[in-house]
């Protein structure tokens, strides 16, 4: 890593530096040298995440991260590092995900020295301390009994539609991991776990803004002192098939019900058709945009929630976020449709709605309007996903993940907008959506009520506060008793409190 | 300053694994034009070069505080909904479709002083956006049976947000800490009001005729953009808006004069929370004993304070502890807030924030800290200003407040001034007894 060599930049420049050591041709550092840009951002990506929990220890690798960033290290307690920091105006933070682990920092170039020590030292050398370890452990064991299972419907409809979809697989589980889980780690299996997988042949560091060659080292330099090891191989993924409509009620009390339906897609980006699915599901449902479709039918026209939206690619904290988040990349993606909370009574009825608009899809495919006026939008739209340096740094990372060659992930995105066929579109609705086969859940008080009305496939009348169109009301015929077909045998009712233990 | 951030921000501080987070504050670096029509309207200009991007922030200056009429709580951001329903040049469809068109990042949100609505697109669109903007400020058209659709929207955010105690705790607080003011009630407003939303159509223009008027809003565009262009477009487009802007009614909070406090339940399962809240005034830069709050909150219960590493790191009895001033237009208490592990320690953290707060009403806090404190304000504002959305979009809560943006450089120039001794002053004048309000949450 001694010889790195960075061109001195007037704009931005992108270089790939291979590294020196063992790991032939896989790259380890990623520089976006800006003169312009005071603020300097790191991102090192350990090539782990909750996929490699160990059986019966699943949240070891978030608690890891946490230890890392929120506990002491081996020279200094948590209390005196945050003490060191805070003058700094600087953070630093751990995101855990499924398949990766990112440490960021942030620093003013005014500050980066002074930083970068307290950055490597968190990373490199953790400090494990037992008192560090029971207050991160109870902190994640508090999130999934009271904030997941009580505080928040829509993120537990997600997490039981992922962990459904996946059970029996490393995707199987939150990053929190499980209570029995969470309660079975030692401190030991977490330093166990650091030295296999925080290890020097594991990572890669990403870095923008303006520093030297010697600020770059300093960081480089730290990483290659960590433990010896190998990168790791991913664990593989094979979830079980769906056959026909798997329902899971949650039940729980609760004012409102919340809606969260998937199946496993085999496409991720990167891949053309990819870019032209995302045509369709931008139009059936972009995230927090007015411009989806369901949410026009089922919010817009109806009033009957706050959104709906779809996805063909992991979203989290969708509730908090208006665009995706970059370093939450996963192999293997699931087709989604959110459903923001709905009144109770009308649970039925936008199940149905939200069904019938996407079988309408899949039937009719997009049409030459919508198409067109959905490759414009996305086009500029995707702008958006990275308003800063920090977060082009951290589309640079899962460019690599995913080995999208340059431009990268968004340029292509771009690019594709103009190229894409109607065609391909529909053809990648045809070999991709389907609505035979999926797991729908519900978070919702009555749940046998729920049942038999699902089984039985009885009409689901609405009623609403205001006049509606004959349009809208004529419509509406067809939705409340529009068929979808769901076997007893294929519904669970499952207590809140049965979940993630 | 250092918390002007909306109440619910510490939903998000529990959820992070941050070290630290961002605070605002500081000198704001860049150029600034400004446009003044004859009828009131304000526009501030600050043309960033090179993304090709423009934000485009449009500050109303009423909130939910503005609700004073009984039974209308809520409005504000109900009304923020109804603003993308259109105009007869632009109905809401048309709207949308051009919005969509520019593939812009369009949103809006409501806080108990303002209501902000935002657009970030590339700059072809300049003129366009001051055009579909500009004429749904002054031109707004929907009919009953939109708005009566929209009242059900509104109630399923409610519901939403109702699932977090965090919902349920400050709603209970507000509703105990003022008697008068329209502080009483959270942005969201009152289920019962909101249930009767369908019914208030002819308030709605109303409050849309009152508030949505030139001498009430102002726009801040930040961004890659030609400064002479958009002036003369501003000029164009917003200068036949005619003025009439109606100032809310508030009713003055009177003095608190006994100590409250509540017990409030969740329906579900949560460990209890604790807020505590001092009254105190509203924010103003001229005010000495308002600022020293800041650093009188990061002393004494920010992550480095010694009741930070008591409670939470070496006792651990609670999962955080975070205080702070809420930076509003009227006075609204200092909040103290923690989540507590075992409620047979509610009474003991208790007493080691009294104590806390004890202390700091004699001991000066040291002179080299507080100097610390005052220059890492300075970097937190800068290190926010990564991109011209985010330089847009940390203005509007500036702007409510005082109407510009000159706030900023004369809170650091005043907070500088801060001496140990002030903040002694500052502690002792506000935190009494006779001002005190607490709520303790319990799950079921």
């Amino acid at each position: 890593m001694k010889t790195i060599n960075i061109l001195v930049a007037l704009f931005i420049l992108l270089v790939h530096i291979p590294t020196n050591g063992n790991s032939m041709s896989n790259d380890k550092v990623i520089l976006k040298i800006n003169k312009e840009n005071p603020i300097i951002s790191i991102k090192v990506w350990f090539k782990v995440g909750s996929q490699d929990d160990p059986k019966g220890k699943e949240g070891l690798s978030y608690l890891t991260a946490s230890m890392l960033t929120q506990g002491g290290t081996a020279k200094n307690t948590f209390a005196s590092m945050t003490e060191k920091l805070f003058p700094l105006a600087s953070y630093y933070s751990a995101r855990p995900s499924v398949e990766m682990t990112i440490f960021e920092g942030k620093t003013h170039k005014d500050n980066f020295d002074e930083f970068v020590s307290l950055f490597n030292e968190q990373i490199t050398e953790p400090g494990f301390r037992e008192e560090d370890f029971t207050r991160l452990k109870n902190d994640a064991l508090n999130y999934i009994e009271t904030t997941l299972r009580y505080s928040s419907d829509e993120e537990l409809g997600k997490a039981v539609l992922y962990n459904t979809i996946f059970n029996g697989t490393p995707y199987g589980h939150i990053l929190q991991g499980t209570i029995s889980g969470l309660k079975s780690i030692t401190l030991e299996d977490v330093k166990n776990f650091y030295s296999t997988y925080f290890n020097r042949e594991n990572y890669v560091v990403a870095i923008t803004g303006d520093l030297s060659q010697a600020q770059v080292s300093k960081i480089t330099d730290a990483l290659e002192k960590l433990n010896p090891g190998k990168e790791n191989t991913p664990p593989a993924i094979k979830a079980e098939k769906i056959e026909g409509i798997n329902v899971v009620i949650i039940e729980k009390q609760a004012n409102a019900t919340a809606i969260s339906m998937g199946y496993p897609i085999d496409l991720v980006r990167g891949n053309r058709e990819w870019y032209a699915l995302s045509i369709a599901n931008s139009w059936l449902g972009e995230h927090r945009n007015s411009s989806s479709h369901l949410y026009q039918i089922i919010r817009e026209e109806r009033g009957l929630n706050y959104g709906d939206y779809s996805y063909i690619e992991n979203f989290p904290n969708g509730g908090r976020f208006q665009m995706p988040n970059p370093n939450a990349p996963k192999r293997h993606q699931i087709f989604e449709i959110w459903i923001r909370p709905v009144p109770n009574e009308t649970k039925h009825f936008a199940f149905r709605a939200a069904i019938r608009e996407f079988e309408k899809l899949l039937k009719n495919g997009m049409t030459d309007d919508t198409y067109s006026a959905t490759r414009s939008f996305l086009r500029n739209y995707v702008l958006n996903y990275a308003p800063t340096e920090d977060a082009r740094l951290g589309y640079m990372i899962d460019d690599k993940f995913y080995n999208i060659p340059a431009p990268g992930h968004i340029e292509t995105f771009r690019n594709l907008m103009s190229k894409i066929s109607l065609a391909e579109v529909n053809d990648a609705i045809k070999k991709n959506f389907q609505s035979e086969n999926m797991v729908i859940v519900f978070i919702t008080p009555d749940a046998e009520a729920l049942k038999n009305a699902l089984v039985n496939n009885e009409s689901s009348p609405i009623v609403y506060s205001s006049p509606k169109s004959d349009f809208i009301l004529e419509e509406d015929k067809e939705i409340i008793n529009y068929p979808i077909k769901i076997k007893a045998e294929n519904i669970k009712i499952v207590k809140v409190d049965e979940l993630f233990n | 300053m250092k918390y002007l951030k909306n109440l619910l921000i510490i939903f998000i501080a529990t959820m992070t694994l941050s070290q630290a987070t961002f605070a605002t504050g500081g000198v704001f670096p860049y150029k600034v034009e400004r446009v003044t029509l004859k009828n009131g309207f304000k526009a501030i200009l600050i043309p960033i070069s090179g993304s090709g991007l423009i934000s485009y922030y449009s500050v109303v200056r009423t909130g939910s505080r503005d609700e004073w009429e009984p039974g209308k709580s809520g409005f504000a951001h109900f009304f923020e909904h109804m603003m993308f329903r259109g105009t007869e040049r632009f109905p809401g469809n048309v709207y949308d479709s051009i919005v969509t068109s520019m593939g812009a990042d369009a949103n809006a949100y409501t806080s108990s002083d303002l209501t902000v609505y935002h657009l970030t697109a590339a700059n072809d669109y300049l003129e366009t956006i001051i055009d579909i903007e500009s004429d749904r400020f002054r031109n707004l058209r929907y009919t009953k049976e939109q708005f009566q659709t929209e009242s059900g929207a509104v109630y399923g955010e409610y519901r939403k947000g109702r699932t977090s105690p965090w919902s349920v705790a400050f709603e209970a607080f507000q509703d105990m800490a003022f008697d008068k003011h329209t502080y009483k009630h959270t942005t969201i407003g009152f289920e019962k009001d909101i249930i009767d939303m369908p019914n208030q159509y002819d308030y709605s223009l109303s409050f849309y005729k009152r508030y949505y008027r030139p001498e009430n809003v102002i726009l801040v565009i930040s961004g890659d953009f030609d400064v002479d262009k958009a002036k003369a477009f501003i000029e164009k487009y917003y200068s036949p808006w005619e003025p009439g802007y109606v100032k809310p009614e508030i009713d003055p909070e009177p003095v608190q004069t006994a100590p409250r406090s509540t017990k409030v339940t969740y329906d579900g399962k949560t460990l209890p929370l604790l807020m505590i809240g001092y009254k105190c005034d509203a924010f103003d830069v001229n005010n000495p004993d308002y600022l020293a709050l800041d650093p009188f909150a990061e002393v004494a219960f920010g992550r480095t304070s010694d009741i930070y590493k008591k409670l939470v790191l070496e006792e651990q009895k609670v999962t955080f502890i975070q205080a702070g001033t809420q930076s509003s237009r009227d006075p609204f208490p200092f909040m103290i807030y923690t989540q507590v592990k075992k409620i047979e320690d509610m009474e003991y953290v208790q007493a080691e924030i009294e104590k806390t707060i004890e202390r700091f009403k004699t001991e000066l806090i040291d002179k080299s800290m507080l100097e610390i404190l005052k220059k890492r304000d300075k970097y937190q504002f800068l290190m926010q200003l990564d991109s011209p959305e985010s330089v847009a979009s940390i203005l509007p809560q500036y702007i409510t407040l005082t109407g510009d943006i000159k706030v900023i450089d004369e809170y650091f120039a005043n907070y500088d001034k801060i001496t140990p001794e002030q903040i002694v002053k500052s502690v002792n004048k506000y935190f009494v007894e006779s001002g005190k309000n607490l709520l303790i949450l319990t799950g079921n």
